[in-house]
């Protein structure tokens, strides 16, 4: 058979794992930034783009796409060559894909930091940069199709199945949960509301974690695994099993991360049921990976990249045993909105995919410069120092959370909450906070130590970026099934069938859970006093997902006593009709916010509170852990895309085209009429300011934090009123005087019990005057006496408490005593009355 | 000393031969092999397992209605509490103001925890209004006092009822006696 001489692409991989190293230091660094902020408030620096609420974000995207996204490309771009035998399709789409990705990381970075951001959790990046990402994704997509098409092997192997699943999954995934329409070239609004774009979200987020970190890694072990071990891989048929149920069963299982929030049953029991049955497949990959170790586990002892593998997929069988055991209902009642969750999937990413990528870049890197690593006794330390820090990160984490989740659900022996202060339960897991930070660092500088070794080892060798290979041209074979053939090795020579199948397997999951969201009217009962945001209500929303807050706070009561005692009554889909987009979160840094504006409920503070809560949290409470917000009483409001906003909202079904009668902001041809939008704003802006102005603040109705305190009454307000008018209605209508009539009687009740003790039973006078003479103090008209009563006067305290018929009664008895001269009554005061 | 003649690799060599299946012969991806193994049944059956459970689990909540939905799960548990504490609400008219000297340290220490940050350390007022001084907006008797506490006001009192019955009531003496 003839030989084809062809040449690997060497160069695209090289940038690629030098990417992949630059952002995992980047991202390592943040995320340290984001455990220290937590341990120690004053980091947050009091800058908007250092704060909290926006590095978060920026350490799990740089994370998931820069660092583990470039790893990707790194071990797909190298094997996929090797495995097809063939240079990748198109050196123009690689150099897209590479340069692509990095302008994406970076846009990225800046905008996350500058505060646009969608909120949805790993898909926060803005609409243009969604399509860049779809554009990039797709010329990666692309490439490897083009590559499998023109390979010299009849078979595409397992690595290569996990890739291309990835590939498909997420372009479905991407473009399915990034459907939005365009305010201004840096916001946008999902058109998903609330409970929809919950489970949309979480059908992403959740398979983000499956076809991102978890698909494309195992393509990444079933290649260099064996290659490191020098091992043939332990069973084909496992390969099989377990890649085809994976990549089916993970897509339905997104709804565990909603479990007892406001979604209907049935979604949260397919969630339950899925995530349990995933866990055989998951460990179908762990098993195959440990098991092709057998006859090779000698040289774990030595070798560091072994090390590394071995623990990487043995935390990758940690993870996807404890994620069914999470989403069982009873575990995930106590380890939702903890620290759990944090635990949880560091184990995972430090674990499995850091360690993978470790591995892969140990094996890799000598080999593209045709030399030997520098040090193995540094990676060997590496591989201790990062194994230390991610037990020294998660194990203070697991206590934290089992700590927080009992103090959260702790009663008294007489049925009352145990910590009713939520930062109680905060200030006890400090310790924690400062030792994961710890941990984190030791992991960081493992990866320090990386970086020297690399560079060194670099520096030793030299690459041949256009590597001479050869192979023989694939055969011609017939299309149909040969005899003796299997299905699944048929299918294995037919790529593009392959790849159909894939998207057959991934799209059922995802379907069956999200259309009968949007179609199925029952499955989000609609609540009648659900009002829509007011235009001020609806920009305090924008700045309270432009800071992130959803990364500390949820937004959703769950329907457990130990929390509708602490926040109030539980949330219901129908209250989330307006969301665009929905804001429950995930974890509960600071408390569930949901009835922050709930009248009368545990949660709300008056605007003051809010005023000088944002101004400088430390001062309401000395040992809160949130962050300062100066900039909100700096910064003008930008109304400048409001209309606009008002019109999406409309084209999203909101109705602010009358159909909601206080909320009218069109004009008769249907078209958004700003000046009503405008005046609604102002009106209720002005309102708040002046209620500050009041208490002497000096703050005007056009500021940040005066939209931000309207947002804060908003959530829970309507299902408080029309709660407020129910009991109103049904309280026994007191008999009361007809206003203007006066009640002698009633007033001489009022004197006998808040007067008589100063003036005397009959006004006689003791500690106060005497009522009963012709003499007054602060005159005897009508007028005069009802001053004195509501402000006081001298020593007599003010009386504030009577109703507008009580006084007027008071004031009548009062003035029907003056002439009576009673027994024993004090010497006169003051003028004589005329 | 003599098991420091034996060449691990033999060992393996050995074991391998013993449980492995044979090679795939035309499996042979860039050198990478592979065996045909089956599954570990162990692994076969925990699949089946968690398959049949959620068959079950499907069928005892939707079909069978045997187990409690999330908000019959919420009644069944505030009713259980009810039977637990028997939790009766203090009757506001009926109420009398503590006395007791560590009963209003109790107060104390609550006042210090959770009214302070808005009343100030002297009860002087700041965000919320004043305690000190001789007016009182609601009332100045225990129950009007109590009744603010627990339920709040529209006006802008946050409802302390999350700190129970009894503690309200000590710190409602506190505010009256104490301030």
């Amino acid at each position: 058979m003839t030989q084809e001489k062809f040449y690997y692409d060497n160069k695209i991989v090289k940038l690629f794992a030098y990417a992949t190293l630059f952002w995992g230091i980047v991202g390592m660094l943040v995320g340290l930034l984001a455990a220290a902020q937590i341990a120690f408030p004053s980091l947050n620096f009091g800058l908007s783009f250092t704060t909290f609420g926006r590095v978060r974000p920026v350490h799990t995207n740089a994370i998931i796409f820069a660092f583990t996204g470039n790893a990707i490309f790194t071990g797909a771009y190298y094997s996929m060559q090797r495995l097809l035998k063939a240079r990748m399709f198109s050196d123009f789409l690689s150099k897209l894909n590479f340069w692509g990705w990095q302008t994406i990381i970076l846009l990225a970075a800046i905008t996350l930091l500058a505060g646009f951001t969608t909120s949805k959790e790993y898909a926060e990046l803005e609409w243009p940069i969604d399509i860049l990402i779809a554009v990039v994704w797709v010329a990666f997509g692309w490439n490897m199709i083009g590559t499998l098409i023109k390979r010299r092997v009849q078979h595409i192997y397992v690595a290569i199945w996990f890739f291309l699943a990835s590939f498909v999954a997420v372009a479905v995934l991407h473009i399915g949960n990034s459907i939005e329409i365009p305010v201004s070239f840096f916001k946008s609004y999902t058109v998903y509301a609330g409970v929809q774009d919950a489970v949309v979200q979480w059908w992403y987020g959740h398979n983000a974690v499956a076809f991102f970190l978890t698909t494309p890694f195992l393509g990444i072990m079933y290649y260099f695994l064996p290659k490191a071990a020098n091992r043939p891989v332990y069973s084909y048929r496992l390969s099989i099993v377990h890649f085809w149920s994976l990549i089916f069963i993970y897509m339905w299982a997104g709804p565990h991360h909603l479990l007892y929030q406001a979604l209907p049953d049935w979604a949260q029991t397919l969630g339950v049921v899925f995530s349990i049955m995933l866990l055989a497949p998951s460990w179908g990959g762990m098993m195959n990976g440990l098991l092709t170790l057998r006859g090779a586990w000698d040289r774990v002892r030595d070798s560091a990249i072994l090390k590394f593998f071995v623990v990487g997929v043995t935390a990758y069988g940690m993870s996807t045993f404890e994620g069914p055991m999470l989403s069982l209902k009873t575990v995930n009642a106590l380890s939702h909105f903890t620290d759990w969750t944090i635990a949880h999937v560091h184990i995972g990413g430090m674990g499995w995919n850091g360690f993978l990528t470790f591995g892969m870049l140990y094996w890799l890197i000598p080999r593209l410069f045709n030399t030997k690593l520098h040090s193995e006794k540094s990676a060997n330390m590496h591989f201790w120092i990062g194994t230390f820090g991610m037990l020294l990160y998660s194990v203070p984490l697991y206590w934290a959370a089992f700590t927080q989740t009992l103090m959260w659900k702790e009663f008294t022996d007489t049925g009352f909450l145990a910590y009713p202060d939520f930062l109680d339960t905060v200030t006890q897991i400090m310790p924690m906070y400062v030792t994961r930070t710890l941990g984190g660092l030791f992991y960081f500088g493992g990866a320090v130590m990386m970086i020297f070794n690399i560079v060194k080892t670099v520096k030793s060798g030299h690459i041949i970026n256009n590597e001479e290979a050869h192979a023989a041209p694939r055969e011609k074979v017939a299309k149909a099934r040969l005899a003796g053939e299997t299905p699944h090795r048929w299918v294995e020579r037919k790529a593009v069938h392959f790849t159909v199948w894939i998207l057959i397997a991934i799209i059922i999951g995802g379907l069956v859970e999200i259309i009968p969201m949007i179609t199925v009217k029952s499955n989000i009962p609609t609540i009648e006093a659900v009002k829509p945001y007011t235009p001020l209500e609806l920009q305090g929303r924008d700045i309270y997902v432009r800071e992130g807050c959803y990364t500390c706070h949820s937004q959703v009561v769950r329907p457990f006593r130990s929390e509708t005692e602490r926040y109030g009554e539980y949330s219901k889909q129908g209250e989330f009709v307006y969301d665009h987009p929905y804001q429950w979160g995930s974890k509960r840094t600071g408390p569930d916010l949901a009835r922050a504006g709930y009248r009368g409920g545990t949660m709300f503070r008056p605007a003051i509170w809010h005023y000088e809560h944002f101004l400088n949290p430390q001062k309401t409470f000395e040992k809160s852990i949130m962050p300062a917000y100066p900039w909100f009483f700096d910064n003008t409001i930008d109304n400048s895309t409001l209309k606009r906003k008002i019109e999406v909202m409309i084209t999203l079904g909101v109705p602010y085209d009358g159909a909601e009668k206080d909320y009218n902001f069109v004009n008769k041809n249907g078209d958004v009429d700003y000046n009503k939008v405008e005046k609604a704003y102002k009106t209720q802006a002005e309102g708040i300011a002046k209620e500050l102005q009041d208490m002497g603040k000096d703050v005007t109705w056009d500021k940040e934090i005066i939209a931000m305190i309207a947002y804060m009454h908003k959530l829970g307000k309507d299902i408080s009123l029309a709660k407020i008018a129910e009991k109103k209605a049904n309280e026994p209508k007191v008999e009361q005087t007809n206003s203007g009539e006066i009640n002698l009687e009633a007033g001489a009740t009022i004197f006998a019990n808040d007067c008589a003790a100063c003036h005397g039973q009959k006004g006689e006078g003791g500690m106060g005057s005497n009522l009963g003479d012709n003499f007054t103090l602060h005159g005897a008209s009508n007028d005069d006496i009802k001053n004195v009563i509501l402000n006081g006067a001298g020593i007599m305290p003010p009386f504030k408490k009577f109703t507008e018929s009580e006084i007027a009664n008071l004031t009548a008895y009062t003035t029907s005593l003056i002439g009576t001269n009673p027994e024993n009554g004090k010497e006169p005061e003051g003028e004589e009355i005329k | 000393m003599e098991n420091k003649n034996i060449d691990p690799k033999e060992v393996y060599k050995e074991y391998n031969e013993k449980f492995d299946k044979k090679l795939m012969i035309d499996h042979d991806y860039d050198g990478i092999k592979e065996l045909d193994n089956p599954p570990p049944p162990w692994l076969m059956w925990l699949f089946y397992f968690t398959v049949i459970w959620a068959v079950w689990y499907l069928a005892w909540f939707h079909w069978f209605d045997m187990g409690r939905l999330q908000e019959a799960d919420y009644q069944h548990e505030i009713e259980e509490a009810a039977q637990k504490y028997k939790v009766t609400a203090m009757d506001t008219e009926t109420i009398n103001i503590l006395t007791a000297e560590e009963d209003l340290v109790r107060g104390a220490e609550i006042y210090k925890k959770s009214c302070v940050a808005c009343h100030g350390a002297e009860g002087q007022g700041g965000i919320g209004p004043n305690l000190k001084d001789n007016e009182w907006i609601y009332g100045k008797d225990i129950s009007k006092v109590f009744g603010v506490v627990k339920n709040g006001t529209e006006k802008g009192m946050t409802s302390f009822k999350s700190l129970g019955d009894e503690d309200i009531l000590k710190v409602s003496s506190f505010l009256l006696k104490k301030l």
